[in-house]
C-alpha cells in the first residue's frame, strides 16, 4: 500500500509580540524590588549603622553583630524560636499527615467538608487567634481552664500566658490550632496522587499499614514533605504576630522572655526603642539562621532519599 | 477572541483584572477629597465621639476645615514611626499614649519630627496651669513636645454592697498594712470546694501595671534626674516582695482575674461574682466599668489608694494621653489654637467629664460644676470632686529614650523574681530580686551606653 504523506501540520502561530511576558512579570518585579530588593539591601547598609531617631547615624562596623553576640536576650529568643520550630515540626506536621491520612481513606462530600472545616481556621488573621486564645487561656474563666477542671480536677487557675514554663505550650497549641489543617491540605494533595497500584501491590505482598506507609506511600510524596517541612521552620523563625496578640499585655515578650521571639526581639529593638541598625542586624543573623537551616535539611533529605 | 490571545485565556484575565485594577485606582485617586486644612487622628472612641461637637464649633469660628479620624493607640503609633522614618504624610495632629514620645524624641532634636511646644507653653503661661507631674510625661532633654490630656490619678473601685456585708469600713482602709490585714480576714474559699472565691484586691500577675503603680505611689522613678536608669534600689525590692507575697503567698489576698489587658470580660465577670472585691481604677476606667458592667450600678464606690505609710500619698498614675502636632504641619497657629480649645477650653472640658470621667489635667477646671455631680453607678459618690482633690499629687513620671526597655527589663526582674519565690519562698528572697534588679539595670545600661556612644560620636 503506498504511503500517503499526510498533509503538512498548520505551524503554531508565533506569538506576534514578544514583549508580552515582560508585561506579565513586570508588576512581580516593581513590587519585589520595591518591597524586597530595596528593603534588604537597606537593611544590610543599616546593620553596620548606629542609629538614633530618625535621621541621624554612624558607621560603626560589626559592634551591633558583636553586641547582638553577647546579648542575653538574643539567646533566649533564639532558644523560644528554635523550641517553637521543633514543635512545629514534630508535632505540627506529623498531626497534619495523620488527618491527610484519614480524610484520603474518606470519600465524596465528607471529605470536602471536614477539609474545609480543617482549613478554615487559616482563613481567620493570627491576630484574630491570638486574641482568641487568650480568652480561652483566662485562669478560672477560660474554656480550657474549665474544661481540665470538668474532666481531671485540675486547672482551673492554670495561668498559660502568666507561668513562664507554660508560655511556649500556649503558644504551640494555639498555631496548631492555626497551621494542622493548612499543612494538611498539602498532605492531602499529595497523598490523591500516589500511586494506588504500589499501595495495593505492597499490600498483597503482605505488607502491614505502617509498612505501606512507610516503604511506598512516604516515598512517593517525599518532595511534598521535604517543602512543607522547610517552609514550617522557616514560618517558624518568622513568628511574630501570635505571640504579640496572645501576650498583649506584656508587648509579646510574655512573663521572662518566656515567649520572646527573634522577630518579636528585632520589632522592639527596631520599632519600640527606635535602634534601627540594631533591628537590621538581627533581622540579617535571622535570614542567615534560616538560611542555615534550610541548607541542613534539604542535605539530611537528599541523604535520607539515597 | 479570547482564543486568539497570544497566550491564552488565563493571561488575558489577568491583564484585564490588571487594566482595571489600575484603573479603579487611578479613579480613586482623583476622586479623594482635598486634604483638610487640619488632619487630626485620636486613639480613643471616647475621644472621637467627644470631639466631634467642638471640632465642628472650632471649624465654623475659624472658617476652616478639619478632618478627625480615629485609630487604634498600637496601630496609631506604629503608623506614625514608619511615616517619619519614611518621610511620608503623617497628621497634623495627633494623640499619643504615654511612653511612645520615647521612640519619637530619640535623636538631636533638628530630627524630631514633633512640633517643640515648651516655648509656646511657656509664653502662654498653660505650662503654669497645668498639673505639673504630667507635663514630665511628654518632655525629653528638657522640651515638652505634647499637650498634656489627662492626669489620670488612681482610686480603688468596690463593691460597696459586698464590702458593707462583710463589716469592712473603707474609711479605716488608710495604709496598706491595714488593707492588707482586711484583706487577709476576708479572702475565702466562700463555697468550701477548694478554691478561693473571694479576694480582696485585682494586682495583675505578672507585676507590669501593678508594680508601675505601686512604685510611682512609693515615689520610684525608672531613672534618676540626670537620665540614668535607677530602679535597683532597696524601695523596689521591697515593693516587689510585698506584691509577691499579696499575690502569690500562704495569706495572699489579690488575684489577677484578667487574661490579656486591663479592662476585659473576665475582670467584668470577677466584678459581677464577686471574686475581686476592689479594683485598681484610674479616672479612665471608672468609665469603662460603668459601660462594660451596667448592672452593677449603685452597688459600686471608689476610695482613695491606701498609703505606704500613715499620712503618705493616697494615689498614684495609670495611663496617660498627649496631643502632639507634627513639625511638617503647614498650620501650627491653627493645630495650637485647636489643641488648646478641645483640651483646655472650660466649656469643653466639663462636657468632656461627663461623658469620660476624666478629671482634666487643667487646674483652673477643678472648679467646674460637672465635677461636683454625684454619679449613680459610684453610689452618688462625687467622683471627678474626688478624683481631682487627688490629682495634685500625682507622682511624675520620667521619661528617657530607654523609658520602654527598662520597664520591659523590670516586668522580667518581678517574673524571675517570682519564680524564685515559687522555688524558695522568703529564704533569700530580697537578695535574689536585688540580683534580678542589678541583671535587669545592666541590660538598660547597655543599651544606654550606645545611645551615649553614638551622642559622642556626632
Amino acid at each position: 500500500m503506498p504511503l500517503e504523506r499526510s498533509p503538512p501540520k498548520p505551524a503554531r502561530p508565533k506569538p506576534p509580540v514578544e514583549w508580552a511576558p515582560y508585561l506579565f512579570l513586570a508588576p512581580y518585579i516593581v513590587l519585589s524590588a520595591a518591597f524586597f530588593v530595596v528593603p534588604f539591601f537597606s537593611a544590610a547598609v543599616l546593620a553596620f549603622y548606629e542609629t538614633n531617631g530618625p535621621r541621624t547615624r554612624v558607621f560603626v562596623g560589626f559592634a551591633n553583630f558583636r553586641f547582638l553576640l553577647h546579648d542575653p536576650m538574643f539567646y533566649t529568643a533564639l532558644a523560644n524560636t528554635t523550641a517553637f520550630a521543633c514543635a512545629s515540626v514534630l508535632l505540627q506536621l506529623p498531626l497534619s499527615m495523620g488527618l491527610a491520612l484519614l480524610l484520603n481513606t474518606t470519600e465524596g462530600r465528607l471529605k470536602g467538608f471536614f477539609r474545609l472545616i480543617l482549613f478554615s481556621p487559616n482563613l481567620v488573621g493570627q491576630i484574630f487567634v491570638g486574641i482568641l486564645f487568650s480568652v480561652l487561656f483566662a485562669p478560672r474563666y477560660g474554656l480550657i481552664n474549665r474544661t481540665f477542671q470538668a474532666l481531671f480536677h485540675w486547672g482551673l487557675e492554670e495561668r498559660w500566658l502568666g507561668n513562664p514554663r507554660l508560655v511556649m505550650p500556649a503558644i504551640i497549641v494555639t498555631s496548631l490550632w492555626v497551621w494542622v489543617g493548612f499543612n494538611m491540605v498539602y498532605f492531602l494533595a499529595a497523598l490523591q496522587g500516589v500511586d494506588k497500584t504500589l499501595e495495593e501491590a505492597a499490600r498483597i505482598d503482605g505488607a502491614n499499614v505502617w509498612q505501606v506507609f512507610w516503604h511506598v506511600t512516604l516515598p512517593s510524596i517525599r518532595h511534598v514533605v521535604v517543602f512543607v517541612v522547610i517552609t514550617t521552620i522557616i514560618g517558624s523563625y518568622q513568628l511574630f504576630e501570635l505571640p504579640l496578640a496572645l501576650l498583649n499585655s506584656s508587648s509579646g515578650r510574655g512573663p521572662a522572655n518566656s515567649g520572646l521571639t527573634l522577630i518579636t526581639y528585632l520589632n522592639e529593638l527596631a520599632f519600640e526603642s527606635g535602634d534601627l541598625g540594631l533591628g537590621s542586624a538581627l533581622g540579617w543573623m535571622v535570614a542567615i539562621i534560616i538560611f542555615a537551616v534550610s541548607i541542613v535539611q534539604i542535605r539530611i533529605s537528599r541523604v535520607l532519599e539515597d | 477572541m479570547l482564543d486568539r490571545f497570544p497566550y491564552g485565556k488565563a493571561p488575558l484575565c489577568l491583564l484585564v483584572i490588571a487594566i482595571v485594577a489600575s484603573a479603579l485606582r487611578v479613579l480613586a485617586v482623583s476622586n479623594r477629597p482635598k486634604r483638610a486644612d487640619l488632619v487630626f487622628v485620636t486613639l480613643s472612641a471616647y475621644h472621637y465621639e467627644a470631639y466631634q461637637k467642638p471640632i465642628r464649633e472650632f471649624e465654623r469660628s475659624r472658617g476652616i476645615s478639619v478632618r478627625l479620624q480615629f485609630a487604634n493607640a498600637t496601630s496609631l503609633q506604629s503608623r506614625l514611626q514608619n511615616a517619619m522614618l519614611a518621610g511620608t504624610e503623617i497628621p497634623d495632629m495627633a494623640e499619643l499614649v504615654e511612653n511612645s514620645l520615647s521612640f519619637f524624641a530619640r535623636g538631636p532634636r533638628k530630627d524630631i519630627g514633633l512640633l517643640d511646644l515648651t516655648d509656646r507653653l511657656h509664653e502662654s503661661g498653660l505650662d503654669k496651669r497645668l498639673v505639673s507631674s504630667r507635663l514630665s510625661l511628654w518632655t525629653s532633654g528638657g522640651r515638652t513636645y505634647a499637650f498634656p490630656h489627662d492626669v489620670h490619678p488612681v482610686m480603688l473601685a468596690y463593691r460597696r454592697d459586698l464590702v458593707e456585708q462583710l463589716g469592712i469600713d473603707v474609711t479605716q482602709l488608710d495604709t496598706w498594712a491595714k488593707f492588707v490585714d482586711a484583706g487577709r480576714r476576708v479572702t475565702r474559699d466562700v463555697d468550701g470546694d477548694g478554691t478561693i472565691d473571694r479576694y480582696m484586691i485585682d494586682l495583675s500577675y505578672d507585676g507590669s501595671w501593678s508594680l508601675d503603680a505601686l512604685l510611682l505611689q512609693r515615689g520610684v522613678q525608672l531613672f534618676d534626674d540626670a537620665g540614668k536608669v535607677a530602679f535597683d534600689n532597696e524601695v523596689t525590692v521591697d515593693v516587689i516582695r510585698w506584691l509577691l507575697r499579696q499575690s502569690f503567698g500562704p495569706e495572699k489576698i489579690a488575684y489577677d482575674p484578667d487574661a490579656s489587658g486591663s479592662s476585659g470580660q473576665s475582670l467584668m465577670k470577677a466584678m459581677t461574682d464577686g471574686l475581686v472585691l476592689f479594683v485598681w481604677t484610674p479616672d479612665w476606667r471608672s468609665r469603662v466599668f460603668q459601660d462594660d458592667a451596667p448592672h452593677l450600678a449603685g452597688k459600686m464606690a471608689l476610695m482613695p489608694l491606701p498609703a505606704w505609710e500613715p499620712g503618705g500619698r493616697r494615689t498614684s498614675v495609670w495611663g496617660g494621653t498627649g496631643l502632639v502636632i507634627a513639625k511638617k504641619t503647614k498650620h501650627p497657629d491653627w493645630a495650637w489654637d485647636l489643641a488648646n480649645f478641645l483640651y483646655y477650653d472650660p466649656k469643653e472640658i466639663g462636657a468632656r467629664f461627663a461623658r469620660t470621667n476624666i478629671v482634666p489635667v487643667l487646674e483652673d477646671a477643678w472648679v467646674l460644676p460637672e465635677l461636683d455631680v454625684p454619679n449613680p453607678y459610684y453610689s452618688n459618690q462625687p467622683i471627678g470632686r474626688m478624683y481631682a482633690d487627688l490629682a495634685p499629687s500625682t507622682p511624675p513620671r520620667r521619661l528617657t529614650p530607654l523609658s520602654f526597655v527598662a520597664e520591659q527589663k523590670l516586668y522580667e526582674a518581678y517574673a524571675r523574681s517570682l519564680e524564685y519565690y515559687r522555688r524558695s519562698g522568703e529564704d533569700g528572697l530580697a537578695g535574689a530580686i536585688r540580683g534580678e534588679l542589678a541583671r535587669a539595670q545592666e541590660y538598660v545600661n547597655l543599651r544606654a551606653e550606645r545611645v551615649a556612644a553614638l551622642a559622642g560620636a556626632q
